[in-house]
């Protein structure tokens, strides 16, 4: 009891200030420090014999090192015909070779504490593995069987061909996910990078010969970048990758010349019915093409504006003022020969309508009205502060190097990417605004068709769609035409 | 400070190496517990604070009255607007958020690393003054009766699991769910949650960590400056010990007409986190669960077809361990087949088949999650402030790899005999209305 009367009396004692009055420092945030520099380490690259270009960015105190195999050629170089081969082909490499088994490669791999996925993009492929840092030697041979000597199997192609359909099923459930794809399907309609867009049924038709005619053509290490990250050098990367990977013989690849992508002009509104979401799902974008690196930061800076934050415009006028929406966000994403700028909000079925309109009204505000100093500045910390937090994971970090390689971005984004940032005023966002904002955005709502058809009466020409992104047919100001 | 991670990711380990960075770890005059640690890699900066006050303290009646409390450490304290914290850190770029786990709460942000005062600035004042009033509270019991009803209907086996708990942990404290009862939640005062804020989010039931890019002189005396003149609160209440469970097997049903399709629960409480034996069941579960080749999802998804879904593996809620296993099956005949292969592979494990290559492939994986833990300020920070809070302490952290590492197959066997058998599971069968 003693013990605790005296507790008491000394917790008073240091809080009596706080009774009374409070510090004065508690009354305002403080003042940052100075910004510390970010002083990036340098890629280090060379190119073996057989044409594969091999990056390293030593970071010595990491104890994983991440490898990034990136093909260039994505879904747009699967053939009109056959969308979804790029992504079958890359998810092949991991299903066996001739000597080694599928299961193998996943006891191999669980071995040397890895992780193992593919990505692919309308541009390229990838195969990501991170590993413990002393399993350098096992990686690079892993890899280099599932890369140099795939079985393409027919007992694996039908179990990917379930494995896949099913995975593209689940995906399906998100309004999100089928909101952007009915978008970026609209978008590239008529280009290469449309066939990323592909539904569950696409794997169907793909054939073993398919398989193997696509990881011939493109899978060369002349048309290959090999980036990898963490406690590991270039001399040692080299030595490695070229015990393993010399063999792999490079080959010419013709490229047709690619079409140039169509920035949308039109009012369009797409709608995909999905029964029984409670919320809308708008996504809205547009193509932004021609987009020389000089526009980046500017255009960057603008998304930011736009819908970076929860405290950026989108968010506070469709939330914050008018409770249309549970939340609402821009971003941009990098293509190899132009970009594409999405805004993506969840919004009150009721209120679908109307929070279109906001969006419109948000956008078109860009390109008339310069950005006050207070919200650039904002959006330019916001890009400074985040970017070293975005690398700060290895993976991460190795995705970017490998993506700033395989765009030939250049230091620009790497250790000056602070200083491109600051130099960022209002009259650029302006002209990026003017230049890439002012084209009608395609608009595609998610959502169920019964609890929005009041707040879609307003519309012109709405066109419904399916799943498979097929035209189911189009209404008119609540009127099926 | 770059090399500071050299020989943690090679493979021997036989001998405990030293930890691969360094800390200061110090108590202010008012009980909070402050780690310190270096990292220049980049210029950012990881704070956690986190409080000693999960749903293990909840009292009966009061369930969920720790998660509501998370959600509204967001909604402004004296200085601090309402949402404002999470406005301050998203214009600098930074990233934040919030967890609750059985027994703390972590609040975490990572920021460029000249911003850290304002952190402080933001924690500091939410520990000392947040503004509970009845119109917060009721905005946050919405919310949080929001997530249940999102999560009954996007979860069809979450009662199930709810059930299987309530068994597994016989008592209150252990056996209750984090998002809490919904006839509780409706009930929570303004007065609970005062009361709960008072008596658990108080500098001496709480650790403060930070990692980056700071000047640990510095770094000091701003904790000092922002934290040391908050009040003291009671002494936080001890924790019962958990009642034991009976030693008997333990069948159950649940039916639920939602559930797409028959399911089980099994469970076994098993050896106490930090116990010798507890090292030998983490090494078992990623044997058994973790990876492309474990043992248990191979054989019984993939090889033998009896089940549609599984996952398992080691539970902590604080000072008591189970081992869990969750699996979705066709129909009640693949649900018994399931069971039955499940103790076969037990048995295979009790007369000591684990091979030296599965071994090590468990081994592996478990310093793959182990080291990335440690991998980013961020991760580093969090394992930082759990570790605080552990019965090892902080000291313990260096022997913890080398600890599973030199696990050995007999051990394997041994837990296996000690903790798997008949008597000391519980299964819950899941069976469509």
């Amino acid at each position: 009891m003693r013990k605790k009367r005296w507790l008491w009396i000394w917790a008073l004692l240091i809080a009596g200030p706080a009774l009374g009055q409070q510090d004065r420092f508690r009354k305002s945030p403080p003042v940052p420090d100075p910004l510390p520099a970010l002083v990036l380490p340098e890629i280090e690259r060379t190119e073996l014999i057989n044409g594969l270009t091999v990056a390293v960015v030593s970071r010595p105190g990491q104890p994983f090192i991440s490898l990034d195999l990136v093909i260039r050629a994505g879904e747009s170089q699967s053939p009109e015909t056959l969308p979804g081969l790029a992504s079958f082909t890359a998810e092949m490499l991991s299903r066996g070779t001739a000597l080694v088994s599928a299961a193998e490669f996943e006891e191999r791999i669980d071995g040397i504490g890895g992780e193992f996925r593919t990505t692919v993009t309308p541009d390229f492929s990838r195969l990501s593995l991170r590993f413990l840092d002393d399993s350098l030697d096992r990686a690079i041979e892993t890899l280099s069987q599932m890369v140099l000597q795939p079985d393409f199997s027919e007992r694996e192609i039908v179990a990917l061909k379930r494995t896949l359909f099913y995975d593209l099923k689940q995906k399906q459930k998100d309004p999100e996910f089928v909101g952007r794809r009915q978008l970026l399907r609209v978008l590239f309609k008529s280009h290469p990078y449309g066939r990323s867009f592909f539904n569950e049924e696409v794997f169907k038709n793909l054939t073993r010969k398919d398989v193997q005619a696509f990881y011939e053509l493109y899978y060369r290490p002349n048309n290959a970048l090999l980036a990898l990250s963490g406690n590991v050098d270039l001399a040692t990367a080299v030595r490695r990758v070229g015990r393993y990977l010399s063999p792999w013989a490079r080959k010419e690849i013709e490229w047709p010349s690619a079409p140039s992508p169509r920035v949308n002009s039109e009012d369009r509104v797409c709608f995909v019915n999905f029964p029984e979401a409670q919320e809308a799902t708008l996504v809205i974008g547009n193509v932004v093409f021609p987009f020389p690196e000089s526009d980046y930061f500017p255009l960057a800076a603008l998304i930011q504006v736009l819908g970076g934050t929860p405290f950026s415009r989108l968010f506070m006028n469709l939330r914050e003022a008018k409770e249309y929406a549970y939340s609402a966000f821009s971003k941009l994403e990098l293509f190899q020969n132009c970009a594409c700028y999405t805004i993506t909000a969840a919004v009150v079925p009721s209120a679908a309508g109307a929070s279109i309109r906001e969006i419109r009204r948000e956008i078109d505000r860009l390109t008339r009205e310069k950005v006050g100093n207070f919200e650039l500045e904002q959006a330019k910390s916001y890009l400074i502060g985040n970017f070293p937090i975005r690398i700060s994971p290895l993976d991460q970090l190795n995705r970017y190097v490998s993506e700033l390689l395989a765009f030939s971005w250049g230091e620009s984004r790497w250790n000056r990417f602070g200083d491109n940032v600051i130099l960022v005023d209002s009259e650029q966002l302006l002209g990026a605004a003017q230049k890439h904002l002012l084209p009608k955005p395609v608009v595609v709502i998610v959502g169920d068709m019964s609890l929005l058809f009041d707040s879609l009466q307003d519309i012109d020409r709405l066109e419904v769609y399916d799943l498979k992104g097929n035209l189911l047919y189009t209404m008119s100001k609540g009127v099926e035409e | 400070m770059l090399l500071l991670f050299a020989g943690w990711g090679s493979a021997a380990f036989q001998e405990q190496p030293a930890l691969p960075f360094s800390w200061q770890h110090f108590t202010l005059k008012n009980g909070l517990e402050v780690v310190l640690s270096d990292d220049r890699t980049l210029p950012l900066v990881s704070v956690v604070l986190a409080y000693q006050a999960g749903p293990l303290q909840e009292q009966p009646g009061k369930t969920g009255l720790a998660l509501l409390l998370e959600n509204m450490m967001f909604m402004g304290s004296l200085n601090v607007g309402p949402m404002q914290h999470i406005s301050y850190i998203s214009r600098i770029g930074g990233e934040l958020n919030a967890t609750t786990t059985e027994d703390i709460v972590y609040f975490f942000q990572t920021v460029p690393s000249n911003h850290l005062a304002l952190v402080l600035w933001l924690e500091s004042d939410r520990m000392k003054a947040l503004e509970i009033d009845a119109a917060k509270v009721e905005r946050a019991k919405q919310s949080q009766l929001d997530e249940i009803a999102r999560r009954k209907a996007t979860e069809p086996y979450l009662d199930s699991e709810l059930a299987f708990d309530r068994v597994l942990y016989p008592d209150f404290a252990h056996g209750h769910g984090i998002l809490g009862r919904e006839e509780d939640v409706r009930r929570l005062d303004v007065e609970d949650v005062r009361s709960f804020y008072a008596a658990h989010y108080v500098p001496n039931n709480a650790a403060l960590i930070i990692v980056g890019n700071i000047d640990v002189a510095r770094t000091r005396e701003l904790v000092e400056k922002y934290f040391e003149t908050i009040a003291p609160g009671r002494k936080p209440p001890l924790f019962l010990p958990p009642r034991p469970l009976e030693k008997k097997e333990i069948i159950q049903s649940f039916a639920d007409g939602r559930v797409p399709s028959p399911a089980f629960h099994l469970g076994f409480r098993i050896a106490p986190p930090f116990s010798r034996d507890h090292y030998a069941l983490v090494i078992l579960d990623y044997l058994l669960f973790k990876g492309k080749s474990a043992r248990l999802s191979r054989k019984l998804v993939r090889k033998e077809g009896l089940a549609l879904y599984l996952s398992g593996g080691v539970e902590k809620r604080k000072d008591v361990a189970v081992l869990k296993l969750f699996a979705m099956n066709n129909n009640e005949t693949m649900v018994e087949l399931c069971q039955k292969s499940i103790i076969s592979e037990f048995n295979k494990l009790r007369a000591g088949d684990v091979s030296p290559g599965d071994l090590a492939r468990a081994k592996s994986l478990f310093k793959r999650d182990f080291l990335n833990r440690l991998a980013t300020p961020a991760e580093r920070a969090m394992l930082l402030a759990e570790m605080t809070f552990s019965p090892v302490g902080l000291d313990g952290l260096a022997s913890e790899l080398y600890r599973h590492m030199r696990i050995t197959p007999f051990e394997i066997r041994t837990v296996v005999e000690r903790y798997l058998g008949p008597e000391s599971s519980v299964i819950l069968n899941v069976k469509r209305k």
